[in-house]
């Protein structure tokens, strides 16, 4: 309170103790305003202090939620951070589960799986404009007498060689994969007998050129293929028929040759 | 006061905890149709056993797979424990992973990050 407002307090205060005051006719008026005026400031420092009260709650309370606001933002981004790690590792399982399931674990090469998916798209691709496709069925001649006389791990080297031998020969849009055992199916889109003849040719020429190294001795090998090109009114399983009939026929005649149908 | 054992499903980790051995322990994966659910009774018998004990708390992890929520769920209880190691009590954290999965091992490193109390990460061989 400035000293100004004491004065008068004070001032007051002296007027009404004073008794010689108490007949004047104004006395009685100058009590009631002083005692009004009490009543006024001692409600206006409650409301006051009520005030500063609420204040400072407020005050508090926002400080405890900002702190708590700013924790869960913590930990929220490092949920994020954490789920968006398993879902990478997630995705990178199913591109390899991917891969186990469509490809031979030994070669590389599209297995049974993968390539029947692509036989019922080729067929379905020639049902809707035409085009038509060619199938080889190869087999490695007396290929087990590779096994029984250098092991199945040299007989394991010598079909990778002939896989990378049969990448190398076919053409970027042929599909090849390992049938089973040591036969393998090529799948030659949107080609005619005569240019797939000549492909497979390479192929059939690559594989007779191999030699796979197994210490001092060089193992060669040679192969009888089947080929038979997709007609109208065939499902693919007749077509791949047709192409084991004419892989028999080239292992008859004495193995080391191409049949076509 | 009681145990929790909780078996284990195709989506849920088979959850274990001792009330005078002071260890939970949870193993396999965690994506369940209701995180909140399952991980609720789990997180009630955490914040009992830290305030009605002052027994040493263990958490033992086996986890693969956790969806965001089960990540969550793992977090808050984490939380508690940072606060309860604030407040002078001995809590630890192992994290057993295979040592064929170093990705597992990556992610408990995430989890790990920003807490102060024990948190091993231990790689085990197949």
């Amino acid at each position: 309170m400035k000293s100004d407002d004491q004065d008068f307090e004070q001032h007051i205060k002296r007027l009404l103790a004073d008794p010689s005051y108490r007949d004047h006719p104004l006395y009685i008026a100058l009590a009631c305003l002083w005692q009004q005026h009490r009543e006024q400031l001692t409600r206006l420092e409650r409301i006051t202090s009520l005030s500063d009260a609420y204040q400072a709650l407020a005050r508090t309370r926002e400080l405890s939620l900002s702190e708590r606001f700013d924790k869960q933002v913590r930990q929220l981004e490092k949920v994020v951070r954490i789920s968006d790690r398993y879902q990478e590792m997630m995705r990178d399982l199913n591109l390899a589960l991917k891969e186990a399931s469509t490809h031979d674990p030994l070669t590389g090469l599209a297995n049974r799986r993968l390539l029947l998916d692509r036989l019922k798209e080729e067929t379905e691709r020639y049902t809707r404009n035409g085009h038509t496709f060619v199938l080889a069925m190869l087999d490695v001649d007396y290929f087990k007498q590779v096994n029984d006389k250098h092991g199945h791990d040299v007989g394991d080297k010598v079909l990778q060689a002939i896989a990378r031998t049969m990448q190398a020969e076919l053409r970027e849009y042929d599909v090849c994969g390992r049938w089973g055992g040591e036969e393998f199916l090529f799948l030659l889109p949107e080609t005619s007998l005569p240019a797939a003849l000549a492909v497979i040719a390479r192929v059939h020429q690559g594989i007779r050129e191999l030699a796979v190294r197994n210490g001092d001795a060089a193992i060669t090998v040679t192969c009888s293929i089947g080929v038979a090109e997709h007609r109208a009114d065939e499902s693919f399983a007749d077509t791949l028929n047709r192409a084991d009939a004419a892989l028999l026929d080239a292992k008859r005649d004495g193995r080391d040759r191409m049949h076509s149908e | 006061m009681s145990n929790l054992s909780i078996p284990g499903s195709q989506s849920t980790p088979t959850i274990e905890a001792g009330w005078d051995s002071g260890v939970l322990s949870m193993h396999g994966d965690s994506y369940p149709e209701n995180s909140f659910e399952l991980f609720g009774k789990v997180i009630r018998w955490v914040e009992q056993f830290l305030s009605a004990t002052t027994l040493p708390f263990r958490l033992e992890l086996h986890l693969l797979y956790l969806n965001t929520s089960s990540i969550k769920a793992l977090m808050d209880i984490l939380d508690l424990l940072e606060d309860a190691h604030h407040a002078g009590r001995e809590v630890s954290v192992n994290w057993y992973y295979d040592q064929g999965n170093e990705r597992v091992a990556q992610v408990a490193e995430e989890f790990k990050e920003d807490f102060s109390f024990a948190f091993s990460i231990i790689g085990k061989a197949r």
